[in-house]
């Protein structure tokens, strides 16, 4: 883990770090991947992934019902405009916090 | 024009579909979103709150599955999700659920029509299943930009559909988008209408150099040293005419790029159908890094033989297999096969229309004058009138009547049309229509023979030439009987009933 793989992956979730967070949070990723090369170095040849399989035939059945209010929907953004989530910014360049 | 013949085109199509289902993908929201008041159709959900679980409907998969097995591909027998991570505000979990590595079809294809009339087999690489994101719309106030969002598409079943990269020409997308949406209308998958966004087509389209690559295992390779100019993504294209458009426009773009010595970068480009241009909308330097990894949310499902065996009940007769059983059952043309399989409900307002028909009159006949009657007359006048060919505004039972009197030569094709028309202008009952020409038409040949009676006696002179021998002046009685039906006979009979009385 170097300081660009850290800017790149914060950038892709849009999250801007100062220089001086970057040399924070580099070493604290890089602990981070290490556990899990730990992990990692179990045997696993052989053995299928722990995942549960469940029937076709136990799906959900294709039958609408009952949503959340427009009301409740929209409690949680800051700004709204005639039942719409309101976002200021440029779409593709930055997005201000909402 | 640019000339592009040292270049070959190669393109490759992805299609998203929504599917035709009453719940959303993951939740129990109902889908039909179309025109309704925002955020209404909105669950925690594909709201994407912290603890919600995502459910997968059954019906979706069915509808994808289905369509894998009239696209020929092989069905996989376990239903893996992975998680499709961007940041994005129409998308509120930070993922999209799609499938990565297992997709629930894959491996199929499609037969096209050529140019050149030739069938053309177009690859399938995988169908999967994932979910529709938000709708977005962008504004302005003030100088200040700004989106507003409706999560009601959130969460709606998407199918996609990779086609492999081995469609050459922008008249073979065109048909193989528009053979898409003919399948998944027939298979009643989705509406698949583009205006409404519920079919969207986005290609990649890259030109090489003629020679210098090859087509191997699904893939474009380069041969030697030669280094493969990058592909074009178009996005925002709303109709299959603009599949076409966009690819022609894009192709020649790219060839006068490199004519021209300039740099071709990998990038994505928006369709402008008003100006019909492509537009730069963002380079692709780097490889999407969309970190997949399995949706930890959703155990494996399992897809018994049983469970394919009863999706594909549900395949019904496909538009080129009907087409097929047209030209060789009925003796159709090929044209005429086309135009009446083109839409699922035409060819069954035909077969029924036939069904009818071949009750009175031989099979192979019948279906010719059915078939010209729906891609003629029909055709002509609910184009005219902006009307559905459907059983309510044409019944099928009088159309046949109509039909069988024109073949049984009571009812002139012109009276027949007539008769059509005026039912449908003016929302009278075709069949009654029917009734009352015949009767005026049989009154009119009772008529008829003292007409023509009355035309000999007072026109001595034009007699006498045609006894002796003057065969053309019968064009000319046959005339003056015409005037005194104000037009309302059939000249031919007219003709006959002449000819049988001064020979008589």
């Amino acid at each position: 883990m170097d300081k660009n793989t850290l800017k790149h992956i914060a950038e892709l979730s849009r999250i801007s770090l100062t220089d001086e967070e970057l040399d924070k949070f580099t070493p604290q990723m890089q602990t981070i991947l290490d556990s899990a090369k730990e992990l990692q170095k179990v045997d696993t040849k052989g053995i299928n992934p722990m995942k549960k399989h469940t029937p076709f035939s136990l799906l959900r059945q294709d039958t609408p019902s009952e949503c959340l209010t427009q009301e409740e929907v929209l409690k949680n953004a800051k700004y709204t405009e005639k039942g719409y989530v309101k976002i200021y910014g440029k779409i593709f360049g930055s997005i201000e916090e909402s | 024009m640019i000339d592009t013949s040292k270049y070959d085109i190669i393109i490759g199509l992805e299609i998203h579909i929504q599917s035709k289902t009453e719940s959303k993908m993951f939740c129990s929201c109902p889908t039909h979103y179309f025109e309704k008041e925002p955020n209404t159709h909105v669950c925690p959900t594909c709201l994407g709150l912290p603890g919600a679980l995502p459910v997968p409907n059954k019906r979706a998969i069915e509808l994808c599955i289905l369509l894998g097995l009239a696209t020929n591909c092989d069905i996989d027998n376990e239903i893996h999700f992975d998680r499709k991570h961007y940041f994005y505000p129409d998308l509120p979990k930070g993922y999209q659920i799609s499938q990565y590595k297992r997709p629930i079809c894959s491996d199929g294809y499609i037969d096209i029509k050529d140019e050149d009339g030739k069938k053309y087999s177009i690859g399938i690489e995988r169908i999967h299943q994932e979910e529709d994101v938000a709708k977005s719309t962008h504004h302005t106030e003030n100088g200040r930009e700004y989106t507003l969002i409706d999560y009601n598409k959130s969460g709606v079943p998407l199918i996609e559909i990779v086609s492999r990269p081995n469609i050459r020409s922008s008249y073979q997308a065109r048909e193989y988008a528009s053979k898409i949406r003919q399948i998944v209308r027939y298979l009643n998958i989705s509406d698949a209408d583009m205006e409404k966004g519920q079919m969207r087509c986005e290609p990649n389209i890259s030109v090489q150099e003629k020679g210098k690559w090859q087509y191997k295992d699904g893939k474009i390779l380069p041969i030697g040293d030669y280094i493969l100019n990058p592909k074009v993504e178009v996005k925002n294209i709303g109709s299959i005419s603009a599949v076409e458009k966009s690819i022609q426009y894009e192709v020649e773009r790219i060839v006068r790029d490199i004519e021209e010595g300039k740099k071709i970068i990998q990038q994505t480009r928006g369709w402008n159908a008003d100006k019909g241009i492509t537009e730069f909308q963002r380079s692709k330097e780097s490889a999407d890094d969309y970190r997949y990894m399995p949706e930890p949310d959703i155990p494996i499902v399992e897809i018994s033989e049983e469970d394919i065996e009863r999706v594909s009940n549900e395949l019904i007769e496909l538009p080129n297999e009907k087409k097929e059983r047209y030209m060789s059952t009925y003796s159709l043309s090929d044209y005429d096969s086309d135009v009446l399989t083109a839409n699922k409900d035409i060819s069954i307002y035909f077969e029924d229309l036939l069904n009818i028909l071949s009750k009175d009159m031989d099979i192979i006949i019948a279906a010719k004058a059915a078939s010209n009657w729906i891609t003629g007359a029909v055709f002509s006048i609910a184009n005219d009138k902006k009307i559905e060919i459907n059983e309510q505004n044409i019944p099928k039972q009088s159309l046949a009547y109509l039909i069988t009197e024109y073949e049984k030569k009571i009812l002139t094709r012109n009276k027949a049309e007539s008769i059509l028309r005026e039912s449908l202008e003016n929302e009278k009952d075709l069949k009654q229509l029917i009734t009352n020409a015949i009767n005026e038409n049989k009154s009119n040949t009772d008529n008829l023979e003292s007409i023509v009676l009355d035309v000999i006696n007072s026109n001595p002179k034009a007699v006498s030439d045609f006894k002796s021998g003057k065969q053309a002046t019968i064009g000319y009685l046959v005339g003056q009987v015409m005037q005194k039906t104000k037009g309302t006979a059939d000249p031919n009979k007219a003709k006959d009933i002449l000819i049988k009385k001064l020979n008589g």
